[in-house]
């Protein structure tokens, strides 16, 4: 579904993609890991066409996005569903209206019927009594929850995109999380979860990758990520060892 | 600096797009009322309270300023016109323009820098939405209906708290004052003082949401944002007020 090939990118003169290539089938569930500033947030935004790559193609479904303007990414954009960092909740909305935003833009439904719809996804994602809170009235977990609600409002994804979905999380909150991740992929909808947390990502993910200054330097199963010695990764896998 | 050039140009560029695509974005579909009398509300009521003191205080200080230096020629009653002038052509399109660039303007700035920096501006994108649509557009429209009437107002206020002055602190009679004022409010005073609002409501929101939609970085670079917001708007007001009040004269036949 996903192809990055040799995909080239930098935010002014700091170069943080150095000719990545990679393909994600559409049921995969993928881990993309790596130390602050590698550039796992820009590979979801290039997903999405919010960023241009400099050089190299990315096609999903065979489209190459690249050349895509703004107008022509809404097709491709259906397709996913992105979960920024911190939920990125329109913060002069309440959760009610944050995850009806969606609804009220494309579709005719009456206020019954959007609030009907907004309790459902809001009791799929387990915080149905927090609909009219406003989001400095949530905890980091319920902002994510809220988000992921309001991604699913509209159309059924066929793959999620989660940036840093448990970062800032309590380890319950984490888990939380990590099992609606698990539970909206049951159906076989792909996800790629960015993180920086390793516990994390073997929760949800099969497969893994590693970024090293912007290029993957493993790209692998479990098995082959408890084999691997690459010294960044070692160090990442150095934190498995005190969850007991 | 060839890179500089080729990032100020691109930054031109990208300015001049969002200014049109914005203004544009009044004529089509889809419309966003709500949001475009959320802004009216915010920028218009919030400021009237703030204009209605300083157009106040700007009218009675030119009223005092100019009475006791017409006073000693024994010109006072000419108060009244010069101040109905000043305030009418001049001086209350641009207290205004800058009382609302400081309140309205600093806040459209932030609130998208913030949006930037939140990823709820991606988000809208991801969503379908375009933001110079949903956001620019209302933010453009209620300017250039709120500050023109915000400025008729304050031009209002400015003429009455020149009154209180005339009357009450330089004697002078209330029936010349006011008949002075209704002599300068003629078509081509009126019309010089009423294009200014709709240009300098323009240029504030487009700069403003230009600057807080090209945010980058923390919280420094929403300082950065806010405070470019408000120096460029009051630099090209100022500027512009020049320009229009140049084109103004020759248009309407003032002779130098």
């Amino acid at each position: 579904m996903i192809v990055f090939e040799d995909v080239y990118f930098s935010y002014g003169t700091r170069s943080v993609l150095k000719g990545l290539t990679f393909k994600v089938k559409e049921s995969e569930r993928v881990a993309i890991l790596g130390g602050s500033g590698e550039g796992k947030t820009t590979i979801l935004k290039l997903i999405v066409g919010l960023l241009k790559p400099d050089s190299g193609r990315i096609l999903i479904d065979g489209e190459d996005i690249t050349l895509k303007e703004e107008d022509e990414l809404m097709d491709i954009r259906k397709k996913f569903s992105i979960v920024f960092q911190d939920g990125a909740l329109f913060d002069s909305l309440n959760v009610k209206e944050n995850v009806a935003f969606c609804l009220r833009e494309y579709t005719k439904m009456s206020e019954e019927e959007i609030e009907q719809k907004v309790r459902e996804l809001l009791r799929i994602v387990g915080i149905e009594e927090a609909i009219y809170y406003m989001p400095d009235e949530l905890s980091g977990g319920m902002h994510r929850r809220v988000a992921i609600a309001r991604s699913l409002a509209v159309t059924k994804p066929k793959m999620f995109l989660y940036d840093e979905a448990t970062t800032g999380l309590d380890p319950i909150n984490a888990e939380n999380i990590c099992q609606l991740i698990n539970e909206l992929s049951k159906d076989g909808t792909g996800h790629i979860i960015v993180t920086h947390k390793l516990v994390d990502a073997l929760r949800v993910a099969e497969r893994f990758i590693f970024l090293k200054d912007g290029r993957i330097v493993f790209d692998g199963n479990i098995v082959e990520l408890k084999e691997s010695q690459y010294p960044d990764l070692v160090i990442f896998k150095k934190e498995l060892q005190y969850v007991i | 600096m060839v890179e500089r050039i080729k990032r100020l140009i691109s930054d031109l560029q990208d300015f001049y797009l969002l200014a049109f695509n914005g203004l544009m974005g009044i004529f089509r579909r889809p419309f966003y009322l709500k949001d475009t009398i959320e802004q009216m509300d915010y920028a218009g009521a919030g400021s009237l309270l703030i204009v209605l003191i300083v157009s106040l205080f700007i009218g009675m200080a030119l009223s005092l300023q100019l009475s006791a230096e017409l006073a000693s020629l024994g010109l006072k009653m000419y108060t009244g016109k010069i101040v109905g002038i000043a305030v009418i052509r001049e001086v209350g399109p641009v207290t205004v323009a800058l009382v609302y660039c400081g309140r309205v303007g600093a806040g459209m700035a932030s609130e998208l820098g913030s949006m930037v920096i939140g990823h709820q501006i991606d988000s809208l994108r991801v969503f379908g939405v375009d933001p110079i649509k949903k956001l620019v557009t209302p933010r453009i429209l209620s300017s250039l209906i709120i500050l023109p009437a915000l400025t008729t107002i304050g031009d209002a206020i400015a003429l009455l708290g020149g009154y209180y002055v005339a009357v009450f602190v330089s004697n002078q009679s209330g029936y010349v004052y006011w008949s002075s004022i209704r002599d300068i409010l003629d078509f081509e005073n009126v019309f010089s003082g009423s294009v200014k609002p709709f240009i300098f409501g323009f240029i504030i929101a487009t700069v403003s949401c230009y600057m807080g939609l090209t945010t980058k970085g923390g919280a420094k670079g929403l300082r950065r944002s806010t405070t470019n917001a408000v120096v460029l708007s009051i630099i090209l007001i100022i500027i512009s007020d020049f320009m229009l009040t140049r084109i103004l004269l020759y248009v309407l036949g003032f002779t130098l």
